[in-house]
């Protein structure tokens, strides 16, 4: 370990045994708790007699418990770490103890090589074993030491004195052979502290579970935190070296497990329930029956306990009315800065204000405060940017919010003041904060007149909003007349529907020759007649359509000569041209439309063996119908 | 149509006034509203809503109300209310649901008066009235029909589509020309039908009138309605002022209303105004 190059002349080993308080480690996060208690740790120091380099520093203190029970002895140290001058320690009067032993001193040296590069250290402890005489509060008073010739001195150190209640003291002695009989009931205990039982919401506190101890933990199990229901919570870095705790009369080492900030977020009464874990602790036994002279005879049990924290309740206060409107939940001590845009901005740019909230509270719950800015200026997402720090009682720090606008119309514009409201817990009281009134010249970029281009930003692809509603205007003008009564089933509705009625009635019997004769000569008998010629010739119609000009004209004949027989009842081998147009006087048928009944029969004769054209068929076939339906007509008139 | 119905009706109250001397006093009572009418147009337009809704109020008192008067002694209410001094507490002394009921009035009388309607729309979108009950499609379009004009106007137009299906059909009878009679005829059939529908607008449209079991909750904040009528009975809504409801039955000093969603209960007669 050590090289003659570097000037090591000799070596002294010097073994001594001190009692250090425990190290530890916990690490709930992981769940790997380490835990060794009161162990008592053999270290050895290299003591080296070489000359040591003088350090700029010195440093001499005092370690001492700030906590001790009445008749239990204890010790104080006084450390310097640099080789003092021979008995020139100066011990103050440990008033209220006895002195059982000391000063033992003890010195350590040291020497490390790190990357060749050399470290000395040096110790020398003056070891003061006391037994307090009385309850009660004391001091340590100061130690002094001369150190090159300099003199220096410890800084007092309070000690309290305490009578502890001696329930489960006398078992700790005895000889009882049952490690679970060692474990009190009240020898471990898992606590869960509060700094505040009465709070408004959105205040923080401080929960910290601490194991209280009497007995040597070796390990903790089944750790489980509470649900911290209706609060927010942040675990929060603590100190984790343990200390001593004087809890109902005795005096606990105590051991921070976990330390969390809570902020409710609702009122009335909120319990925390119970945490829980399983410790399990360290018992050493006489063994009575193989007392082993070599080993002491000693033996090791583990006595594990479930531990369960008792309930917490949390009285959360519901906030004083009459807040202002801009509050919207924001609780603790808060400035508020702002940085404005320029006095002067041009038409169609873009700037921002800036709002910076800072200090203590609920900083993380807060919003952003409302602004109200002029209808031409386009507003855009707020950009909200946080530093903000958790520390053990509150969280503070700053939040700023960023609002970007454009201006898009020319003018003068004031931006009214931004306000901010937080309810202020220690006063009891709601305190508004708000920035100046503002005011923003926007000039005119010079592309267009402010009327024009404010038009153009609203018409174009935008759609028009809608501001504000209200209702209609009233009814201007002259007053109306009085509403009219119910007009329909009156006795006047009834006379002028009546009347219409009845005039229609009239009108119908005055008309009502016309009437029927326009519906005799115009309707039915034109359509009968006509009806009863096509029927006839409806055999013809079809050879005519075939071009069958023989059996076409034949069958003309046939329903011609037909016709004739079937209206007057006479047979067709007694019809001859000059009946058929006698008969027809007879019936007051013209004699034009008799002469033209038999030129068609006739004309039918003649075609029926000479050649003609399918047109004068046609022209054959339309004027029998014709006249078919004129005689028709001049029958039944 | 209602101009020509106004004159009907103007040269049949000629007629009686000639007759009857008591309509020297309806005369008079037109003269007086008339002023009031003025009166209440410029204390609206000076902002004296308290004014105008008593100018207002005075022409209904005299009985010369028309839908235009309901209409602006809404807007008067509603304007009222809206301007408190205390700008936290609106409507506190039961504007809100005087303006829904002269709204509800006004659009009673004329149904087809737009402006009523939506500054209505507006007046209820204070209130915490339930949406209605979803109508069917064609319960929809008739009432859509119905209000596009007074129960009146729709039988002046039913008497006019009556006289011009009767002139047609008299056309369709003496016409000789195929082409006119066959127009005449169908014109006279459409006719005919319109005088049916326009008929049972007008009918419907009067038992709308007559048989209206509408009322708006007047009051100054909400007011319990109650499952049975007893104040101890359970209390099963809240509504506030203008809140439009239906009467169903009234026993003593409580009345049997039904709600847009179809909920029933009890309110004390004080609270609602019957349409």
């Amino acid at each position: 370990m050590c090289d003659a190059r570097h000037g090591c002349a000799s070596h002294i080993f010097c073994l001594i045994t001190i009692k250090r308080p425990p190290k530890r480690l916990l690490n709930i996060g992981k769940r790997v708790i380490y835990m060794k208690l009161l162990i008592r740790l053999s270290l050895i120091f290299m003591m080296l007699t070489s000359a040591v380099t003088s350090w700029a520093q010195v440093s001499f203190t005092v370690d001492a418990p700030a906590l001790t029970a009445l008749g239990q002895p204890f010790r104080v140290e006084f450390t310097v770490d640099k080789e003092p001058e021979s008995g020139s320690i100066e011990a103050p009067s440990f008033e209220g103890f006895d002195i059982l032993a000391g000063p033992s001193v003890s010195t350590g040296h040291s020497i490390q090589f790190i990357n060749g590069k050399q470290t000395t250290s040096y110790s020398c402890t003056y070891t003061y074993v006391l037994m307090p005489t009385a309850a009660g509060k004391y001091t340590i008073g100061a130690a002094s030491i001369k150190v090159d010739g300099k003199r220096y001195s410890t800084k007092p150190q309070p000690i309290e004195v305490i009578a502890e209640k001696s329930n489960t003291q006398q078992n700790r002695g005895s000889n009882n052979q049952n490690p679970e009989s060692h474990i009190g009931k009240d020898d471990i205990l898992l606590r869960l502290k509060v700094s505040e039982t009465e709070l408004y919401k959105g205040e923080s506190l401080r929960a910290s579970l601490v194991l209280y101890t009497r007995a040597n933990i070796d390990d903790i199990e089944n750790f489980s935190l509470p649900a911290f229901d209706g609060f927010w919570s942040q675990e929060l870095s603590f100190d984790n070296t343990p200390s001593r705790e004087e809890y109902n009369g005795r005096i606990y080492e105590t051991y921070k497990l976990t330390e969390l900030l809570l902020s409710p977020q609702q009122t009335g009464d909120i319990i925390i329930p119970s945490a829980s874990l399983t410790a399990r602790a360290q018992v050493i036994l006489q063994d009575s029956r193989g007392a082993n002279p070599f080993f002491g005879g000693r033996q090791i049990y583990h006595v594990s306990r479930d531990l369960k924290s008792t309930p917490v309740t949390i009285h959360v206060k519901e906030f004083p009315a009459g807040a202002p409107a801009s509050f919207n939940g924001a609780i603790g001590s808060f400035r508020l800065s702002s940085k404005m845009p320029a006095k002067e901005i041009e038409s169609n740019s873009a700037d921002q204000i800036e709002i910076t909230i800072s200090g203590g509270g609920n900083l993380k719950f807060i919003t952003a405060p409302k602004i109200s800015l002029p209808e031409s200026f386009e507003q855009y997402d707020t950009k909200v940017v946080d530093n903000i720090m958790v520390n053990a009682t509150d969280t503070s720090g700053s939040i700023t919010y960023t609002y970007p606008f454009v201006a898009r119309s020319a003018g003068e514009f004031t931006i009214e003041p931004i306000c901010f409201t937080f309810f202020n817990p220690t006063t009891g009281e709601y305190q508004t904060i708000a920035t100046e009134p503002f005011t923003i010249t926007v000039l005119d970029d010079g592309t267009a007149t402010t009327t024009a281009k404010a038009e153009r930003y609203v018409g174009y692809g935008s759609i028009m909003r809608q501001l504000d509603r209200d209702i209609r205007y009233i009814h201007l003008g002259k007053l109306p007349t009085k509403a009219a009564s119910l007009f329909v089933l009156t006795p006047l509705y009834w006379l002028i529907v009546v009347v219409i009625v009845a005039i229609f009635i009239v009108a119908y019997v005055l008309l009502s020759k016309r009437i029927r004769d326009n519906r005799n000569i115009v309707a039915r008998r034109m359509k009968r007649a006509d009806k009863v010629a096509i029927q006839r010739l409806r055999a013809a119609e079809r050879y005519m359509n075939e071009g069958n000009r023989h059996a076409f004209y034949e069958e003309m004949l046939r329903a011609l000569w037909g016709y004739i027989s079937d209206k007057f009842n006479i047979p067709v081998s007694n019809l001859t041209k000059e009946r058929i147009r006698e008969e027809l006087y007879r019936r007051n048928v013209s004699a034009a439309i008799a002469e033209q009944f038999c030129e068609i029969i006739s004309r039918s004769e003649e075609a029926q063996y000479s050649p003609t054209t399918d047109g004068e068929m046609n022209d054959a076939y339309s004027e029998a119908v014709d006249v078919m339906s004129k005689i028709e007509g001049a029958i039944k008139r | 149509m209602r101009r020509v119905y106004n004159y009907i009706i103007g040269i049949v109250v000629g007629i009686l006034a000639v007759a009857m001397p008591t309509n020297i006093q309806a005369a008079d009572a037109t003269t007086t509203a008339k002023v009031h009418w003025e009166e209440g147009i410029a204390a609206y337009e000076n902002r004296n809503y308290k004014e105008a809704v008593e100018a207002f109020e005075s022409i209904i008192a005299l009985d010369e109300a028309s839908a235009e008067v309901y209409y602006n002694l809404a807007n008067a209410y509603f304007k009222l209310g809206q301007h408190k001094e205390n700008a936290a507490r609106p409507f506190s002394a039961g504007e809100l649901g005087k303006a829904v009921l002269n709204y509800h009035r006004a659009i009673k009388l004329n149904p087809a008066m737009a402006d009523a309607r939506y500054n209505l729309e507006l007046a209820v979108d204070h209130t915490n009235d339930t949406e209605n009950i979803p109508q069917s499609f064609i319960a929809t379009l008739w009432q859509g029909l119905r209000s596009m004009m007074t129960s009146n106007g729709w039988t002046i137009t039913s008497i006019v589509m009556l006289a011009m299906a009767l002139i047609l059909v008299m056309f369709y009878l003496l016409s000789a020309n195929i082409l006119l009679r066959k127009v005449g005829f169908f014109v006279a059939i459409v006719l005919i039908v319109s005088f049916i529908v326009t008929s049972a607008l007008a009918m419907s449209s009067r038992r709308a009138l007559l048989n209206d079991d509408r009322a708006v909750v007047i009051c100054n904040d909400t007011t319990p309605v109650h499952a049975s009528p007893d104040s101890a009975s359970k209390i099963i809504r809240q509504p506030s002022q203008g809140v439009t409801v239906r009467i169903s039955r009234v026993h003593g000093d409580w009345t049997e209303i039904s709600f847009a969603d179809g909920e029933m209960g009890w309110i004390r007669n004080s609270n609602i105004e019957a349409v």
